[in-house]
């Protein structure tokens, strides 16, 4: 019964990993250069939170597909097929969550103080230390709160991923998969329960995510 | 008498709509110098660019016999090897760390915990500084004068050569002010290291400082050794 | 009123009538639900009607079965619903959804299965099916897919459940299923002959599968349809020759 459940929360939290590491390292990178193109850049890391779901999966498909552009060479040299798989669904997820782990990174490390940095580095700290000991604490509320939501969206994740990983019961069937299922196949009962477990989920992932919010400092 | 601070430096800063060049060159003899000026004149530029936090600058920086830039030779300390110790405006205290913290920051590097002396360093400091009763304080709990002493505790922690000061006081209110400039003079004079103050109010320079450089727009316009100098 | 507003309102007035009355000329609407296999055949079926009533016009609706009946059942304006198996209609008129008597079979299809056309292993029975070269097989999803029921008989009847359930790739319809193949997604597939028909180029049938029950397509009017005139005429039309031989030319055999 709470298969699709466990599947859910393992998808959803490889993918905010994933996405995570990413949109950290991309949300520190542009918060620190000024440089031609950046606007650009910056449309294209939210492209994914603005495109139609449908319309990303189609991407991945083309990409990641048997015949695709990557997903030929992974099938031929490693005999690798993500289609149909949950790790194809971990990468759809995380495509959807990047934007998200992003936009909070960058206006995290933007909102650090850039005196705090000066000022450890006139105490001895080299870039990494200063990273590590001022920028990361001082950033880390706003980029925990950004990887709260990212969570909640990788976990709600439906276009793309039916489009990736198909609806295969126990091995890709998510819960928002099993939902349009059980509609599809007129099983109420089974439909409102699921929703209700997903909407506990979430609702506990965002309360969480805004107290962290709070600012202390 | 020995030159203390030695400095000819340029920079070209370029922000939207606004264009500065600095082109500051001037020696200092005494022990404790101040840099005056209108704001905007270049002041704090100047202690970044000593301080290494200047990328742009370019020039010949000698503070207290160390070479810390010299384009010519392709000399450019990064901040963290210049030995040179920097009191911002509003102190600048790290707001996730404790006061004992703060200090020990300029004293243990990453992923260290302090051995003896350096916890014997420590603690000197918190003595000299009056700060035992604030050891396990946050920064924002702490009055502006308690930040103060925090801030130069700080700046003296890892023992540089040379201490810069953006105007110490101006964070505080007059009554403040006045007490407050007494006791940065004895600190001062204690601690026997060699500093660049920078400051707006003539009050400071004549209780705090031997000697004095006026800056605008970017330049040295005077100076002068005032009268309470003492020959090095 | 001065004459100013009184020509405003006149023209309002004019307006309004005509865009009402227009509104009416278009009353001739039916709307279809069809099983996805129908999608082609019905659509050249649709054109035919509405060339020989002018003013008609039919709107279709294409999805597996088992979804259009949980779209009927949430109140769907439909008039018209064509299922691909007896089971889906049979769960309808249980849920009193369709119009008394107007219930009837028009088509039949046959089950195949189809690998793509660029395969090297060609399956030459279904336990073929059983062997390593052949890891991902689809068919339509068993609860609400007619074609993957028809597909789960068979295989029981051939013993191979078993063998089969780790392979399985289920798509949401038919023609999903007809598409996974094409692309190359999935090593083979359970589709009808008329849906290998559409993609003749990218797939190729392998054999035919005998079914435990016939490939029957039944037609109903809806109970609560607004239509019920031009339902009766659509359904009437689809078991004329005139449909029949459209069926026909897509593949399908008589009901």
């Amino acid at each position: 019964m709470l298969t699709p459940l466990w599947l859910t929360l393992k998808i959803a939290l490889l993918a905010t990993l994933m996405a995570g590491v990413v949109g950290i390292a991309l949300g520190w990178w542009m918060s620190q250069r000024r440089f031609a193109g950046k606007n650009l850049i910056d449309a294209l890391l939210m492209l994914p939170m603005v495109l139609p779901p449908t319309v990303l999966g189609y991407y991945l498909i083309v990409v990641i597909g048997r015949n695709g552009v990557l997903g030929q060479y992974l099938d031929r040299w490693f005999g690798i097929n993500l289609m149909f798989t949950w790790q194809g669904a971990v990468i759809a997820a995380s495509l959807v969550s990047l934007p998200l782990i992003y936009k909070a990174a960058r206006a995290a490390f933007e909102d650090v103080d850039g005196r705090f940095l000066h000022a450890a580095r006139t105490l001895g700290a080299g870039e990494f230390e200063t990273f590590v000991r001022v920028t990361l604490p001082l950033a880390v509320r706003g980029i925990t709160a950004g990887l709260m939501l990212a969570f909640a969206r990788a976990m709600g994740e439906f276009g793309a991923t039916l489009m990736i990983a198909g609806n295969l019961p126990g091995k890709t069937q998510t819960l928002s998969i099993a939902i349009y299922d059980a509609v599809q196949a007129g099983n109420d009962a089974q439909a409102l329960w699921l929703t209700l477990v997903i909407s506990v989920v979430c609702v506990v992932v965002l309360v969480v995510s805004g107290r962290m919010l709070q600012a202390k400092h | 008498m020995t030159t203390i601070l030695e400095l000819r430096v340029q920079a070209q800063l370029e922000s939207p709509g606004r264009s500065f060049l600095l082109d500051a060159s001037f020696n200092s003899t005494t022990q404790r110098t101040a840099l005056v000026g209108a704001s905007g004149s270049g002041k704090s530029t100047v202690l970044m660019a000593i301080a290494g936090l200047l990328p742009q600058a370019r020039g010949y920086v000698r503070v207290a016999g160390k070479v810390l830039l010299d384009t010519a030779h392709s000399v450019d300390l990064p901040a963290r090897e210049r030995g040179v110790g920097l009191v911002f405006q509003d102190y600048a205290l790290f707001p996730h760390m404790t006061v004992e913290q703060n200090l020990a920051f300029g004293i243990c590097r990453l992923g260290k915990r302090p051995n003896e002396a350096e916890r014997g360093r420590i603690d000197a400091l918190i003595r000299q500084f009056d700060l035992e009763a604030l050891r396990g304080a946050w920064p924002r709990h702490l009055s502006g004068g308690q930040r103060q002493r925090v801030a130069l505790a700080r700046a003296l922690a890892p023992q540089p050569h040379f201490l810069l000061l953006d105007e110490p006081l101006s964070a505080l209110d007059a009554q403040l002010r006045v007490r407050l400039r007494h006791e940065l003079a004895e600190m001062l004079e204690r601690v026997q290291v060699p500093a660049l103050l920078v400051t707006h109010d003539l009050s400071d320079v004549e209780a705090l400082a031997q000697s004095v450089i006026h800056l605008d727009k970017g330049r040295v316009v005077d100076s002068a050794i005032t009268e309470s100098a003492t020959p090095t | 009123m001065t004459t100013s507003s009184s020509r405003w309102l006149g023209k309002f007035t004019l307006l309004a009538a005509l865009s009402i009355s227009s509104a009416t000329l278009h009353a001739q609407e039916v709307v279809v639900s069809a099983a996805a296999s129908l999608t082609n055949a019905f659509q050249a079926v649709g054109q035919a009607f509405e060339k020989s009533r002018p003013g008609t016009k039919v709107t279709f609706n294409f999805a597996a079965s088992g979804p259009l009946l949980a779209q009927i059942q949430q109140g769907a304006p439909v008039d018209v619903f064509a299922s691909a198996d007896q089971e889906t209609m049979d769960r309808a008129a249980k849920a009193n959804l369709l119009a008394e008597g107007t219930r009837a079979d028009f088509a039949r299809n046959t089950l195949v299965l189809i690998v793509p056309s660029t395969a090297t292993a060609v399956p030459q029975k279904l336990s073929d099916l059983g062997n390593a070269q052949y890891k991902r097989v689809s068919t339509g999803t068993p609860s609400s897919v007619p074609v993957g029921r028809y597909t789960m008989a068979s295989v029981q009847e051939a013993g191979l459940t078993a063998t089969l359930e780790p392979k399985w790739i289920y798509g949401e319809s038919v023609r999903q299923v007809l598409n996974y193949v094409a692309r190359g997604e999935v090593d083979a597939g359970f589709v009808y002959r008329t849906d290998a028909l559409i993609e003749k180029d990218k797939t190729r049938i392998a054999l035919t599968v005998p079914t435990t029950t016939p490939v029957s397509y039944p037609i109903a009017q809806i109970a609560s349809s607004k239509n019920a005139a031009l339902g009766k005429d659509f359904i009437a039309f689809v078991r004329s020759d005139a449909g029949q031989q459209i069926l026909d030319s897509f593949g399908f055999s008589k009901p």
